[in-house]
Protein backbone atom coordinates (compact mmCIF):
# COMPACT_ATOMS: atom_id res chain seq x y z
CA UNK A 1 0.00 0.00 0.00
CA UNK A 2 1.10 3.69 -0.59
CA UNK A 3 1.69 6.00 2.24
CA UNK A 4 0.48 9.43 1.34
CA UNK A 5 0.61 10.93 4.65
CA UNK A 6 3.75 10.90 6.48
CA UNK A 7 5.22 12.83 9.62
CA UNK A 8 9.09 12.90 10.83
CA UNK A 9 9.56 14.52 14.07
CA UNK A 10 6.48 17.01 13.96
CA UNK A 11 6.53 18.99 16.85
CA UNK A 12 4.38 22.20 17.96
CA UNK A 13 5.60 24.11 20.56
CA UNK A 14 2.88 26.93 22.51
CA UNK A 15 6.07 28.87 24.34
CA UNK A 16 6.91 26.59 27.36
CA UNK A 17 4.58 24.06 26.21
CA UNK A 18 4.70 21.07 23.70
CA UNK A 19 1.86 20.19 22.22
CA UNK A 20 3.41 17.73 19.81
CA UNK A 21 6.66 16.09 20.50
CA UNK A 22 8.45 14.75 18.17
CA UNK A 23 5.95 12.15 16.21
CA UNK A 24 6.49 9.91 13.09
CA UNK A 25 3.88 8.16 11.58
CA UNK A 26 2.31 7.32 8.31
CA UNK A 27 -0.52 7.00 6.95
CA UNK A 28 -1.61 4.82 3.78
CA UNK A 29 -3.89 5.24 0.84
CA UNK A 30 -7.48 4.77 1.42
CA UNK A 31 -6.81 3.73 5.23
CA UNK A 32 -9.28 4.92 8.09
CA UNK A 33 -6.27 6.33 10.65
CA UNK A 34 -7.40 6.92 14.40
CA UNK A 35 -6.11 9.26 17.18
CA UNK A 36 -6.55 8.39 20.15
CA UNK A 37 -6.02 10.01 23.55
CA UNK A 38 -7.48 12.01 26.92
CA UNK A 39 -8.12 15.58 26.63
CA UNK A 40 -5.45 17.37 25.70
CA UNK A 41 -3.15 15.16 24.37
CA UNK A 42 -2.73 16.59 21.26
CA UNK A 43 -4.96 15.13 18.50
CA UNK A 44 -5.96 18.37 17.59
CA UNK A 45 -2.96 20.46 17.15
CA UNK A 46 -2.11 17.19 15.20
CA UNK A 47 -4.67 17.18 12.41
CA UNK A 48 -4.05 21.00 12.00
CA UNK A 49 -0.58 20.47 11.09
CA UNK A 50 -1.63 18.00 8.74
CA UNK A 51 -4.02 20.96 7.40
CA UNK A 52 -1.97 23.18 7.35
CA UNK A 53 -3.76 25.88 9.70
CA UNK A 54 -0.81 25.65 12.56
CA UNK A 55 2.45 26.31 11.46
CA UNK A 56 4.71 23.60 12.44
CA UNK A 57 7.37 23.95 14.79
CA UNK A 58 10.17 21.41 14.14
CA UNK A 59 10.10 18.63 11.81
CA UNK A 60 7.84 18.14 8.66
CA UNK A 61 4.68 16.21 7.60
CA UNK A 62 4.14 15.66 3.64
CA UNK A 63 0.46 14.97 2.25
CA UNK A 64 -0.05 13.43 -1.00
CA UNK A 65 3.86 14.32 -1.95
CA UNK A 66 3.35 17.94 -0.76
CA UNK A 67 4.64 18.97 2.13
CA UNK A 68 2.73 21.18 4.61
CA UNK A 69 3.97 24.53 5.43
CA UNK A 70 4.71 24.93 2.09
CA UNK A 71 1.93 23.88 0.05
CA UNK A 72 -0.90 24.34 1.75
CA UNK A 73 -3.17 25.92 -0.95
CA UNK A 74 -2.67 22.66 -2.67
CA UNK A 75 -3.20 20.59 0.37
CA UNK A 76 -6.04 22.25 1.47
CA UNK A 77 -8.23 21.65 -2.02
CA UNK A 78 -7.93 18.15 -1.48
CA UNK A 79 -8.42 18.36 2.05
CA UNK A 80 -11.94 18.51 4.25
CA UNK A 81 -12.00 19.06 7.51
CA UNK A 82 -14.55 18.35 9.74
CA UNK A 83 -13.29 20.03 13.03
CA UNK A 84 -14.06 19.62 17.02
CA UNK A 85 -15.74 22.54 17.19
CA UNK A 86 -19.21 23.74 15.53
CA UNK A 87 -18.17 26.23 12.62
CA UNK A 88 -20.77 26.52 10.89
CA UNK A 89 -21.82 29.83 9.62
CA UNK A 90 -24.63 31.58 12.08
CA UNK A 91 -25.37 34.53 9.98
CA UNK A 92 -26.65 31.87 6.93
CA UNK A 93 -28.95 29.11 6.17
CA UNK A 94 -27.93 25.68 5.25
CA UNK A 95 -27.77 26.30 1.88
CA UNK A 96 -26.11 29.17 1.81
CA UNK A 97 -23.78 27.80 4.45
CA UNK A 98 -22.84 25.21 1.65
CA UNK A 99 -22.95 27.36 -1.91
CA UNK A 100 -21.05 29.86 -0.04
CA UNK A 101 -18.07 27.50 1.20
CA UNK A 102 -18.17 25.34 -2.32
CA UNK A 103 -16.86 28.96 -3.41
CA UNK A 104 -13.86 29.26 -1.44
CA UNK A 105 -12.70 25.61 -3.53
CA UNK A 106 -13.19 27.90 -6.98
CA UNK A 107 -16.37 25.53 -7.77
CA UNK A 108 -18.64 27.17 -10.13
CA UNK A 109 -21.82 27.85 -9.51
CA UNK A 110 -24.19 25.20 -11.07
CA UNK A 111 -22.04 22.11 -10.06
CA UNK A 112 -22.17 23.94 -6.55
CA UNK A 113 -25.85 23.40 -6.60
CA UNK A 114 -25.97 19.95 -7.56
CA UNK A 115 -23.23 18.70 -5.13
CA UNK A 116 -25.14 20.90 -2.35
CA UNK A 117 -27.85 19.02 -3.44
CA UNK A 118 -26.21 15.81 -3.01
CA UNK A 119 -24.45 16.06 0.32
CA UNK A 120 -27.77 17.31 1.85
CA UNK A 121 -29.36 14.09 0.56
CA UNK A 122 -26.28 12.27 1.98
CA UNK A 123 -26.54 13.34 4.80
CA UNK A 124 -30.48 13.82 5.35
CA UNK A 125 -30.85 16.96 6.03
CA UNK A 126 -32.89 17.95 2.65
CA UNK A 127 -35.62 19.36 4.61
CA UNK A 128 -33.55 21.92 6.78
CA UNK A 129 -31.96 23.69 3.56
CA UNK A 130 -33.61 26.56 4.37
CA UNK A 131 -32.99 26.78 8.04
CA UNK A 132 -30.73 29.01 9.94
CA UNK A 133 -28.18 27.24 11.84
CA UNK A 134 -29.19 28.01 15.48
CA UNK A 135 -32.53 26.48 14.39
CA UNK A 136 -30.47 22.82 13.94
CA UNK A 137 -29.88 20.41 16.90
CA UNK A 138 -26.05 19.87 17.90
CA UNK A 139 -26.05 16.22 16.12
CA UNK A 140 -27.72 18.27 12.57
CA UNK A 141 -24.78 20.89 12.95
CA UNK A 142 -22.81 18.19 12.97
CA UNK A 143 -24.00 16.52 10.04
CA UNK A 144 -23.85 19.74 8.19
CA UNK A 145 -19.99 19.87 8.65
CA UNK A 146 -19.90 16.73 6.93
CA UNK A 147 -21.69 17.53 4.31
CA UNK A 148 -19.22 20.74 4.10
CA UNK A 149 -16.80 18.67 4.54
CA UNK A 150 -17.10 16.69 1.19
CA UNK A 151 -17.90 19.50 -0.77
CA UNK A 152 -14.50 19.71 -2.76
CA UNK A 153 -14.69 15.93 -3.35
CA UNK A 154 -11.72 15.63 -1.06
CA UNK A 155 -9.07 12.69 -1.18
CA UNK A 156 -8.45 13.38 2.86
CA UNK A 157 -10.95 13.63 5.54
CA UNK A 158 -10.08 14.85 8.50
CA UNK A 159 -12.65 14.05 11.25
CA UNK A 160 -11.59 15.67 14.80
CA UNK A 161 -14.20 13.84 17.76
CA UNK A 162 -16.88 13.42 14.79
CA UNK A 163 -19.75 12.51 17.30
CA UNK A 164 -18.94 14.67 20.68
CA UNK A 165 -22.19 14.90 21.87
CA UNK A 166 -24.05 12.93 19.81
CA UNK A 167 -26.58 10.42 21.20
CA UNK A 168 -26.48 7.18 19.93
CA UNK A 169 -28.42 7.08 16.93
CA UNK A 170 -26.97 10.46 15.54
CA UNK A 171 -23.45 9.04 15.93
CA UNK A 172 -24.21 5.41 14.67
CA UNK A 173 -25.35 7.94 11.30
CA UNK A 174 -22.25 9.57 11.53
CA UNK A 175 -20.20 6.62 11.59
CA UNK A 176 -22.45 4.81 8.67
CA UNK A 177 -21.68 8.06 6.10
CA UNK A 178 -17.73 8.16 7.55
CA UNK A 179 -17.90 3.92 6.78
CA UNK A 180 -19.25 4.59 3.21
CA UNK A 181 -16.61 8.09 2.44
CA UNK A 182 -14.17 5.35 3.23
CA UNK A 183 -15.54 2.45 0.87
CA UNK A 184 -15.79 5.48 -1.83
CA UNK A 185 -11.82 5.27 -1.38
CA UNK A 186 -11.23 8.62 0.61
CA UNK A 187 -8.25 8.49 3.15
CA UNK A 188 -9.76 8.84 6.98
CA UNK A 189 -7.55 10.95 9.77
CA UNK A 190 -10.04 10.28 12.99
CA UNK A 191 -9.61 11.27 16.14
CA UNK A 192 -11.75 10.15 18.96
CA UNK A 193 -11.67 9.52 22.73
CA UNK A 194 -14.45 7.16 21.80
CA UNK A 195 -12.91 3.38 22.11
CA UNK A 196 -15.76 1.84 20.30
CA UNK A 197 -15.62 4.84 17.53
CA UNK A 198 -12.01 3.58 17.02
CA UNK A 199 -13.21 0.12 16.69
CA UNK A 200 -15.77 0.94 14.64
CA UNK A 201 -14.09 2.71 11.78
CA UNK A 202 -10.30 2.71 12.36
CA UNK A 203 -7.96 -0.12 10.98
CA UNK A 204 -5.11 2.02 12.79
CA UNK A 205 -5.05 3.45 15.57
CA UNK A 206 -1.88 5.22 17.70
CA UNK A 207 -2.66 6.37 21.24
CA UNK A 208 -1.46 9.28 21.88
CA UNK A 209 -0.65 10.90 25.57
CA UNK A 210 1.14 14.07 26.47
CA UNK A 211 1.93 14.83 23.18
CA UNK A 212 3.46 11.77 22.40
CA UNK A 213 2.70 8.46 20.16
CA UNK A 214 2.43 5.61 23.01
CA UNK A 215 1.48 2.65 20.96
CA UNK A 216 0.40 2.10 17.10
CA UNK A 217 -1.52 -0.61 15.66
CA UNK A 218 -4.23 -2.52 14.19
CA UNK A 219 -7.11 -2.01 17.36
CA UNK A 220 -7.79 -6.08 17.53
CA UNK A 221 -3.86 -6.51 17.85
CA UNK A 222 -3.23 -3.88 20.02
CA UNK A 223 -6.26 -5.40 22.93
CA UNK A 224 -4.92 -8.54 22.32
CA UNK A 225 -1.10 -7.98 22.79
CA UNK A 226 -1.77 -5.13 25.45
CA UNK A 227 -4.23 -6.38 27.61
CA UNK A 228 -5.19 -9.84 26.38
CA UNK A 229 -9.16 -11.58 25.63
CA UNK A 230 -10.11 -10.86 29.20
CA UNK A 231 -10.52 -9.16 31.80
CA UNK A 232 -11.93 -9.38 35.41
CA UNK A 233 -12.99 -6.22 37.66
CA UNK A 234 -13.03 -6.73 41.27
CA UNK A 235 -14.27 -3.90 43.31
CA UNK A 236 -12.75 -4.38 46.38
CA UNK A 237 -10.25 -1.94 49.04
CA UNK A 238 -6.61 -2.03 47.88
CA UNK A 239 -5.24 -3.28 51.16
CA UNK A 240 -6.42 -6.94 50.25
CA UNK A 241 -4.58 -6.58 46.80
CA UNK A 242 -1.00 -8.17 47.88
CA UNK A 243 -3.00 -11.24 48.97
CA UNK A 244 -5.55 -11.40 46.82
CA UNK A 245 -3.24 -11.49 43.79
CA UNK A 246 -0.63 -13.87 45.64
CA UNK A 247 -3.69 -16.49 45.76
CA UNK A 248 -5.03 -16.21 41.79
CA UNK A 249 -1.32 -15.73 40.46
CA UNK A 250 -0.38 -17.24 37.64
CA UNK A 251 -3.98 -17.17 36.77
CA UNK A 252 -3.88 -13.25 35.18
CA UNK A 253 -1.51 -12.17 32.92
CA UNK A 254 -1.24 -8.31 34.20
CA UNK A 255 -3.52 -6.32 36.74
CA UNK A 256 -4.05 -2.62 37.37
CA UNK A 257 -5.35 -1.12 40.49
CA UNK A 258 -7.45 2.16 39.75
CA UNK A 259 -9.51 3.81 42.46
CA UNK A 260 -11.76 1.18 43.99
CA UNK A 261 -11.36 -1.29 41.42
CA UNK A 262 -8.75 -4.11 40.76
CA UNK A 263 -8.60 -4.49 36.52
CA UNK A 264 -6.72 -8.51 35.89
CA UNK A 265 -5.93 -9.29 32.52
CA UNK A 266 -6.33 -12.77 31.14
CA UNK A 267 -6.55 -14.99 27.83
CA UNK A 268 -8.59 -17.24 29.50
CA UNK A 269 -10.79 -16.41 32.24
CA UNK A 270 -11.75 -20.08 33.35
CA UNK A 271 -9.48 -21.00 35.67
CA UNK A 272 -9.28 -18.16 36.93
CA UNK A 273 -12.87 -17.25 37.73
CA UNK A 274 -13.47 -20.66 39.08
CA UNK A 275 -10.53 -19.98 41.49
CA UNK A 276 -12.25 -16.68 42.38
CA UNK A 277 -15.76 -18.44 43.07
CA UNK A 278 -13.95 -20.27 45.44
CA UNK A 279 -12.93 -17.63 47.50
CA UNK A 280 -16.37 -16.46 47.34
CA UNK A 281 -15.25 -12.62 46.35
CA UNK A 282 -18.06 -10.47 45.99
CA UNK A 283 -18.70 -7.59 43.34
CA UNK A 284 -16.68 -9.35 40.59
CA UNK A 285 -17.66 -8.27 37.03
CA UNK A 286 -16.31 -10.66 33.56
CA UNK A 287 -16.25 -9.04 30.59
CA UNK A 288 -13.81 -8.86 26.87
CA UNK A 289 -11.10 -7.48 27.09
CA UNK A 290 -11.43 -3.62 24.71
CA UNK A 291 -9.55 -0.67 23.25
CA UNK A 292 -10.66 1.37 26.24
CA UNK A 293 -8.43 -1.19 28.71
CA UNK A 294 -5.56 -0.44 26.44
CA UNK A 295 -6.10 3.21 26.26
CA UNK A 296 -6.58 3.25 30.43
CA UNK A 297 -3.75 1.27 30.66
CA UNK A 298 -0.86 3.27 28.66
CA UNK A 299 -2.57 6.53 29.81
CA UNK A 300 -3.21 5.77 33.11
CA UNK A 301 -6.87 4.74 34.65
CA UNK A 302 -7.18 7.70 36.85
CA UNK A 303 -8.30 10.80 35.19
CA UNK A 304 -4.71 12.85 34.50
CA UNK A 305 -5.16 16.62 33.19
CA UNK B 1 1.59 38.59 1.56
CA UNK B 2 -0.48 35.46 0.67
CA UNK B 3 -3.56 37.52 -1.41
CA UNK B 4 -5.42 36.44 -4.10
CA UNK B 5 -8.79 37.30 -5.78
CA UNK B 6 -10.48 34.85 -3.02
CA UNK B 7 -10.89 38.27 -1.46
CA UNK B 8 -13.91 38.42 -3.77
CA UNK B 9 -15.50 35.33 -1.90
CA UNK B 10 -14.77 36.46 1.38
CA UNK B 11 -16.56 39.65 0.09
CA UNK B 12 -19.80 37.93 -1.21
CA UNK B 13 -20.10 35.67 2.27
CA UNK B 14 -20.70 39.18 3.87
CA UNK B 15 -22.91 40.75 1.33
CA UNK B 16 -24.74 37.28 1.21
CA UNK B 17 -25.51 37.47 5.61
CA UNK B 18 -26.12 41.57 5.07
CA UNK B 19 -29.12 41.09 3.80
CA UNK B 20 -30.72 39.80 6.46
CA UNK B 21 -29.76 42.97 8.80
CA UNK B 22 -29.72 45.92 6.40
CA UNK B 23 -32.26 47.76 7.73
CA UNK B 24 -31.27 47.84 11.49
CA UNK B 25 -27.30 48.79 9.94
CA UNK B 26 -28.76 51.78 8.01
CA UNK B 27 -30.74 53.37 10.55
CA UNK B 28 -27.24 52.70 12.83
CA UNK B 29 -25.40 53.96 10.20
CA UNK B 30 -27.40 57.23 9.99
CA UNK B 31 -28.74 57.57 13.25
CA UNK B 32 -25.25 59.79 14.62
CA UNK B 33 -24.15 61.95 11.69
CA UNK B 34 -27.97 62.43 10.74
CA UNK B 35 -27.85 64.03 14.31
CA UNK B 36 -25.38 66.09 13.70
CA UNK B 37 -26.47 67.55 10.63
CA UNK B 38 -29.37 68.27 12.37
CA UNK B 39 -28.16 69.76 15.15
CA UNK B 40 -24.89 71.26 13.95
CA UNK B 41 -26.13 72.22 10.50
CA UNK B 42 -29.23 73.04 10.95
CA UNK B 43 -29.49 74.21 14.49
CA UNK B 44 -26.13 76.07 15.20
CA UNK B 45 -26.43 76.68 11.52
CA UNK B 46 -28.74 79.63 12.10
CA UNK B 47 -26.39 81.41 14.78
CA UNK B 48 -23.34 80.62 12.69
CA UNK B 49 -24.34 82.93 9.65
CA UNK B 50 -22.30 82.16 6.73
CA UNK B 51 -19.22 80.18 5.94
CA UNK B 52 -16.81 81.45 3.11
CA UNK B 53 -19.90 82.50 1.35
CA UNK B 54 -22.02 79.69 1.73
CA UNK B 55 -24.57 78.65 5.26
CA UNK B 56 -22.35 76.62 7.66
CA UNK B 57 -24.52 73.27 6.44
CA UNK B 58 -22.43 73.84 3.43
CA UNK B 59 -19.38 73.52 5.54
CA UNK B 60 -21.04 70.29 7.43
CA UNK B 61 -21.61 68.16 4.82
CA UNK B 62 -18.19 66.84 3.44
CA UNK B 63 -16.84 66.27 6.93
CA UNK B 64 -19.51 64.66 8.43
CA UNK B 65 -20.05 62.49 5.32
CA UNK B 66 -16.62 61.16 5.12
CA UNK B 67 -16.63 60.94 8.96
CA UNK B 68 -19.82 58.68 8.64
CA UNK B 69 -17.88 56.04 6.35
CA UNK B 70 -15.08 56.28 8.92
CA UNK B 71 -17.35 55.06 11.58
CA UNK B 72 -18.70 52.53 9.31
CA UNK B 73 -15.89 50.93 8.51
CA UNK B 74 -14.82 51.11 11.89
CA UNK B 75 -17.62 49.17 13.39
CA UNK B 76 -17.72 46.60 11.16
CA UNK B 77 -14.07 45.74 11.54
CA UNK B 78 -14.32 45.92 15.67
CA UNK B 79 -17.43 44.16 16.31
CA UNK B 80 -17.93 42.57 13.27
CA UNK B 81 -14.70 40.73 12.95
CA UNK B 82 -14.49 40.14 16.42
CA UNK B 83 -17.77 38.00 16.66
CA UNK B 84 -16.71 36.39 13.70
CA UNK B 85 -13.23 35.50 15.01
CA UNK B 86 -14.23 34.96 18.67
CA UNK B 87 -17.99 33.75 18.94
CA UNK B 88 -18.66 31.90 15.87
CA UNK B 89 -15.06 30.87 14.44
CA UNK B 90 -15.94 32.03 11.41
CA UNK B 91 -12.34 32.53 10.38
CA UNK B 92 -11.11 29.17 11.54
CA UNK B 93 -13.10 27.10 9.20
CA UNK B 94 -12.85 30.28 6.48
CA UNK B 95 -8.67 29.34 6.53
CA UNK B 96 -9.11 25.28 6.13
CA UNK B 97 -9.98 26.18 2.64
CA UNK B 98 -7.83 27.43 0.04
CA UNK B 99 -8.73 31.10 1.17
CA UNK B 100 -5.96 32.38 2.88
CA UNK B 101 -5.58 34.11 5.98
CA UNK B 102 -4.73 37.24 4.37
CA UNK B 103 -7.59 36.68 1.96
CA UNK B 104 -10.03 36.24 4.93
CA UNK B 105 -8.85 39.83 6.60
CA UNK B 106 -8.66 41.66 3.47
CA UNK B 107 -12.05 40.21 2.41
CA UNK B 108 -13.56 41.59 5.83
CA UNK B 109 -11.47 45.15 5.01
CA UNK B 110 -12.72 45.30 1.57
CA UNK B 111 -16.46 44.86 2.81
CA UNK B 112 -16.22 47.02 5.86
CA UNK B 113 -14.77 49.55 3.41
CA UNK B 114 -18.21 48.99 1.12
CA UNK B 115 -20.02 49.58 4.86
CA UNK B 116 -18.45 52.69 4.78
CA UNK B 117 -19.22 53.41 1.12
CA UNK B 118 -22.83 52.43 1.94
CA UNK B 119 -23.35 55.13 4.83
CA UNK B 120 -21.41 57.71 2.91
CA UNK B 121 -24.09 57.33 0.27
CA UNK B 122 -26.94 57.60 2.43
CA UNK B 123 -25.59 60.55 3.52
CA UNK B 124 -25.08 61.67 0.62
CA UNK B 125 -28.26 61.45 -0.49
CA UNK B 126 -30.31 63.55 2.59
CA UNK B 127 -26.86 66.36 2.08
CA UNK B 128 -28.24 66.32 -1.75
CA UNK B 129 -32.14 66.15 -0.26
CA UNK B 130 -30.93 69.38 2.03
CA UNK B 131 -29.49 71.00 -1.07
CA UNK B 132 -26.50 70.50 -0.60
CA UNK B 133 -24.63 69.00 -3.62
CA UNK B 134 -21.25 67.87 -4.99
CA UNK B 135 -19.39 70.74 -7.10
CA UNK B 136 -20.40 69.40 -10.15
CA UNK B 137 -20.86 65.33 -11.63
CA UNK B 138 -17.46 64.69 -12.37
CA UNK B 139 -17.18 65.31 -8.65
CA UNK B 140 -18.79 62.08 -8.17
CA UNK B 141 -16.94 59.32 -9.00
CA UNK B 142 -13.77 61.07 -6.87
CA UNK B 143 -16.07 61.19 -3.77
CA UNK B 144 -17.11 57.61 -4.18
CA UNK B 145 -12.84 56.82 -4.38
CA UNK B 146 -12.49 58.98 -1.66
CA UNK B 147 -15.28 57.37 0.63
CA UNK B 148 -13.79 53.57 -0.32
CA UNK B 149 -10.42 54.66 0.20
CA UNK B 150 -11.11 56.05 3.44
CA UNK B 151 -13.18 53.13 4.09
CA UNK B 152 -9.90 50.54 4.24
CA UNK B 153 -8.10 53.12 5.71
CA UNK B 154 -10.07 52.96 9.20
CA UNK B 155 -10.87 49.79 8.29
CA UNK B 156 -7.29 48.62 8.51
CA UNK B 157 -7.27 50.57 11.45
CA UNK B 158 -9.79 49.03 13.31
CA UNK B 159 -8.45 45.70 12.06
CA UNK B 160 -5.40 46.32 14.10
CA UNK B 161 -7.52 47.18 17.32
CA UNK B 162 -9.19 43.80 16.87
CA UNK B 163 -6.29 41.83 16.62
CA UNK B 164 -4.95 42.80 20.20
CA UNK B 165 -8.60 43.30 21.64
CA UNK B 166 -9.09 40.49 24.31
CA UNK B 167 -13.07 41.50 24.67
CA UNK B 168 -15.39 43.99 23.35
CA UNK B 169 -14.74 46.54 26.17
CA UNK B 170 -11.09 46.87 24.69
CA UNK B 171 -12.89 48.52 21.65
CA UNK B 172 -14.25 51.97 23.97
CA UNK B 173 -10.47 52.93 24.70
CA UNK B 174 -10.33 53.14 20.66
CA UNK B 175 -13.89 54.51 19.80
CA UNK B 176 -13.69 57.15 22.95
CA UNK B 177 -9.86 58.18 22.96
CA UNK B 178 -9.02 58.05 19.31
CA UNK B 179 -11.80 58.14 17.02
CA UNK B 180 -14.09 60.60 18.92
CA UNK B 181 -11.59 62.81 20.03
CA UNK B 182 -10.25 62.76 15.89
CA UNK B 183 -14.07 63.60 14.74
CA UNK B 184 -13.50 66.85 16.99
CA UNK B 185 -9.72 67.54 15.85
CA UNK B 186 -9.98 67.27 11.92
CA UNK B 187 -11.87 69.98 10.79
CA UNK B 188 -15.13 68.08 10.42
CA UNK B 189 -16.96 71.02 12.48
CA UNK B 190 -14.74 74.09 12.27
CA UNK B 191 -12.03 75.55 9.91
CA UNK B 192 -9.03 73.93 11.01
CA UNK B 193 -7.07 77.60 10.01
CA UNK B 194 -8.72 78.75 13.35
CA UNK B 195 -6.73 76.78 15.25
CA UNK B 196 -3.96 77.60 17.11
CA UNK B 197 -0.76 76.27 15.68
CA UNK B 198 -0.10 73.50 17.69
CA UNK B 199 -3.26 71.96 17.47
CA UNK B 200 -2.95 72.45 13.28
CA UNK B 201 0.11 70.59 13.26
CA UNK B 202 -1.36 68.30 15.45
CA UNK B 203 -4.40 67.67 12.98
CA UNK B 204 -2.38 67.02 10.41
CA UNK B 205 -1.11 63.68 12.06
CA UNK B 206 -4.69 62.47 11.73
CA UNK B 207 -5.88 60.17 8.80
CA UNK B 208 -9.06 61.77 9.22
CA UNK B 209 -8.27 65.30 9.00
CA UNK B 210 -6.68 64.61 4.97
CA UNK B 211 -9.89 62.81 3.85
CA UNK B 212 -12.11 65.89 4.98
CA UNK B 213 -9.99 68.09 3.28
CA UNK B 214 -10.47 66.30 0.42
CA UNK B 215 -14.71 65.93 0.59
CA UNK B 216 -14.54 69.47 1.32
CA UNK B 217 -12.55 70.27 -1.86
CA UNK B 218 -14.87 67.97 -3.87
CA UNK B 219 -17.76 69.37 -2.65
CA UNK B 220 -16.36 73.26 -3.05
CA UNK B 221 -14.56 72.39 -6.55
CA UNK B 222 -11.54 73.78 -5.31
CA UNK B 223 -9.54 71.49 -7.23
CA UNK B 224 -5.89 72.23 -6.47
CA UNK B 225 -2.19 70.54 -6.55
CA UNK B 226 -2.06 71.58 -3.24
CA UNK B 227 -4.48 68.76 -2.37
CA UNK B 228 -1.67 66.46 -3.15
CA UNK B 229 -0.11 66.10 0.32
CA UNK B 230 -3.82 64.94 1.39
CA UNK B 231 -3.68 62.23 -1.32
CA UNK B 232 -0.49 61.30 -0.83
CA UNK B 233 -0.81 61.13 3.55
CA UNK B 234 -3.95 59.06 2.79
CA UNK B 235 -2.32 56.38 0.52
CA UNK B 236 0.60 56.06 3.01
CA UNK B 237 -1.57 55.57 6.08
CA UNK B 238 -3.50 53.15 4.35
CA UNK B 239 -1.07 51.53 2.59
CA UNK B 240 1.03 50.88 6.04
CA UNK B 241 -2.36 49.96 7.72
CA UNK B 242 -3.77 47.95 5.29
CA UNK B 243 -0.09 45.72 5.97
CA UNK B 244 0.17 46.07 9.51
CA UNK B 245 -3.72 45.08 10.12
CA UNK B 246 -3.64 41.89 7.66
CA UNK B 247 -0.23 40.88 9.22
CA UNK B 248 -1.47 41.54 12.85
CA UNK B 249 -4.46 39.89 12.59
CA UNK B 250 -2.76 36.37 10.80
CA UNK B 251 -0.75 36.37 13.76
CA UNK B 252 -4.24 35.60 15.92
CA UNK B 253 -5.80 33.51 13.59
CA UNK B 254 -3.11 31.06 12.57
CA UNK B 255 -1.36 29.72 15.75
N1 LIG C 1 -3.66 27.92 20.50
C1 LIG C 1 -3.07 27.36 21.55
N2 LIG C 1 -2.26 28.08 22.35
C2 LIG C 1 -1.65 27.52 23.42
N3 LIG C 1 -1.79 26.24 23.77
C3 LIG C 1 -2.58 25.46 23.03
C4 LIG C 1 -3.28 25.97 21.88
N4 LIG C 1 -3.99 24.97 21.34
C5 LIG C 1 -3.78 23.89 22.10
N5 LIG C 1 -2.94 24.17 23.11
C6 LIG C 1 -2.46 23.22 24.12
O1 LIG C 1 -1.88 22.11 23.48
C7 LIG C 1 -2.19 20.90 24.13
C8 LIG C 1 -2.83 19.92 23.17
O2 LIG C 1 -4.10 20.41 22.82
P1 LIG C 1 -5.02 19.71 21.74
O3 LIG C 1 -6.17 20.61 21.50
O4 LIG C 1 -4.21 19.32 20.57
O5 LIG C 1 -5.50 18.42 22.51
P2 LIG C 1 -6.57 17.33 22.08
O6 LIG C 1 -5.89 16.02 22.14
O7 LIG C 1 -7.20 17.69 20.80
O8 LIG C 1 -7.60 17.42 23.29
P3 LIG C 1 -9.21 17.32 23.28
O9 LIG C 1 -9.53 15.86 23.31
O10 LIG C 1 -9.58 17.96 24.56
O11 LIG C 1 -9.72 18.00 22.09
C9 LIG C 1 -3.07 21.27 25.31
O12 LIG C 1 -2.28 21.33 26.45
C10 LIG C 1 -3.58 22.64 24.97
O13 LIG C 1 -3.79 23.40 26.12
MG1 LIG D 1 -9.07 18.18 20.22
Amino acid sequence: MDSVISADRLTKKYGELTAVDAISFSINEGECFGFLGPNGAGKTTTVRMIHCVSPISEGSVSVFGQAAGINNRAIKKITGVIPQEITLDNDLTVYENLMVFARFFDIPRSEAKERVAGLLAFVELEHKRNSRIGQLSTGMKRRILIARALLNNPRLIIADEPTTGLDPQARHLIWQRLRSLKKQGVTLILTTQYMEEAEQLCDRIVVMYQGRILKEGVPQRLVQDEIGREVVEIRASEEGDAGLLATLSPLYTGHERAGDTLYLYCTDSHALMERMLSLNLPNVLHRPATLEDVFLKLTGRSLIE
Amino acid sequence: MNLSYRIYYVFLRNLISYKRFIIPTFVVSLGQPLFYLVTFGLGMGAYMGHFGGKPYLHFLVPGVLISSVMMAATFECLYGTFVKIVHEHLYDSLVATPVSAEDAVAGDIAWASFRGLISGTLMLIIAMALGVLPASWTALPALVLLMIFTGLLFASLAMIVTSVAPNFDFFSYYTELIITPMFFFSGVFFPLDRFPAWMQTFAQFLPLTHAVALSRALFAGEISSALLIHIAALCALGTVAFVVGIKRMKKRLIT
